[in-house]
């Protein structure tokens, strides 16, 4: 098997055991193995045939991941990760095994929720009253009806309303960010004016959605909330620039990542 | 994994399985070894688009002009003619996402607007997903959409003058 190319899902501690009937990537799926390293190892499959970021796979990488991390702290690998042979992951994951070690710990009874808000669209009626300068527009659009016209209103109120649900956000976060031991914002993402993640504890799981639904209750007519989780810990492992043999830079982001 | 939303028209409605609400953390976030390398993400992007393009689009401001069209501003804030309006927007947003509810919303003009900025969502489909599940899928809800479409019409104009005000903006805003 070391002379193949295997994909990597994740890094757990050694001695566990697979939950039965994983699938991995490709069709027809993958067999998921470990691949022992010391302490730790690493969850890996065979790379199939011209593997590309399908949806089945996705849903297969993120699954795998799901279910690993229900009983025990895994560290969730991006998707698509390949490595030339076993070898390579052995060397890599050895490497780096102290850093990997640690933050399986940070992981340990704690699961990612990411919370991403977007402008409530029923506040748009409030908008209109409270901004002078949409009502403006909507006046010249009424006066002089135009394409261009409703167009620069729309903007306009979508512009509003985003402002709405950013002012909504961030009198939220920090209450929610007092029941998490970290707190993330990923990627933008179009059309949300937050996408965050927080680590939460597993005890603290529940507190932590009613949290956001009693806010999420209270600013209804401002942003609207979608709660998703638990979820593989992706955002609170050694991001970018973690690679094996730096560790001062690995310890950086992890630190970064406690915010 | 579940996602669950909160909004004003439905206060939790939780889902399961779907990738919409994560995909940027699977592709962008987790575990990075330097010496492994990447799958190609050809495709990606296109995914991408295909999970997210009704935002900030002339689709979503023109909808937005729409609805603000509708307003009375001389009627009591506390009337429940806006409310009422944005129910059906709202649960279609949520409930089969985002394109449907431009599919239903936005008609004409958007299909418009997506061929000149060359993201037809065929296209998109069969490139993200070599296809039959969910481009199936989205074939049917697209077809399902369109026959929604005039009994939809016919309903809001039997409902109030309010209402065929609207559509009469919106023919003209299509023609």
């Amino acid at each position: 098997m070391d002379s193949s190319r295997v994909y990597v899902y994740g890094i757990v501690h050694a001695g566990r055991s697979l939950p039965p009937d994983v699938r991995g990537v490709g069709r027809p799926a993958a067999a998921v193995r470990l691949l022992p390293v010391g302490e730790l190892a690493a969850v890996v499959s065979d790379v199939p045939d011209d593997l590309r970021a399908r949806r089945r796979d996705l849903m297969a990488h993120q699954e795998l991941l799901t279910r690993l991390g229900a009983g025990a702290p895994v560290l969730p690998m991006r998707f698509g990760m390949v490595a030339e042979d076993a070898a390579t992951v052995r060397q890599a994951v050895e490497a780096a095994a102290a850093t990997h070690l640690a933050a399986l710990e940070r992981l340990r009874d704690r699961t990612e929720m990411n919370l991403k808000a977007t402008p409530a669209q029923s506040g748009i009626e409030a908008l209109v009253r409270a901004d002078a300068g949409v009502r403006r527009l909507l006046a010249d659009v009424r006066r002089t009806p135009s394409y261009e016209g409703n167009v620069r209103l729309g903007q306009a109120v979508a512009e509003g309303l985003a402002r709405r649900a950013t002012e909504a956000v961030e009198e939220a976060l920090p209450r929610l960010s007092a029941l998490a031991d970290g707190f993330v914002r990923g990627p933008d993402v179009p059309g949300c004016v937050l996408n965050g993640s927080f680590l939460v504890p597993n005890a603290a799981q529940e507190r932590f959605r009613a949290e956001v639904e009693r806010y999420a209750a209270g600013c209804a007519e401002r942003v609207e909330l979608r709660l998703t989780g638990p979820l593989p810990c992706y955002s609170f492992v050694p991001q970018d620039g973690a690679e094996p043999g730096t560790p001062a830079r690995t310890s950086a982001a992890h630190a970064g990542v406690g915010g | 994994m579940t996602t669950t939303t909160y909004n004003e028209a439905a206060v939790c409605v939780p889902r399961a399985g779907t990738l919409y609400d994560v995909l940027e953390l699977i592709l962008d976030r987790g575990m990075v070894i330097d010496i492994f390398v990447r799958v190609s993400l050809v495709g990606i992007e296109i995914l991408k688009i295909d999970a997210r393009i009704v935002v900030a689009s002339v689709d979503t401001y023109l909808r937005f002009a729409e609805v603000c069209n509708r307003l009375d501003l001389n009627q009591d804030a506390a009337s429940r003619t806006v409310p009422e309006l944005f129910s059906s927007m709202a649960s279609g947003v949520t409930s089969t996402g985002a394109k449907r509810a431009v599919k239903s919303a936005g008609g004409k003009v958007g299909d418009k607007v997506k061929e000149a900025i060359g993201v037809g969502e065929d296209e998109a489909e069969d490139e993200a997903d070599e296809g039959r599940g969910r481009s199936g899928a989205d074939e049917e809800r697209r077809e399902e959409a369109e026959h929604a479409e005039k009994p939809r019409k016919r309903r809001s104009s039997e409902s109030s003058g309010s209402a065929r005000t609207a559509r009469g903006t919106r023919r003209a805003q299509e023609a």
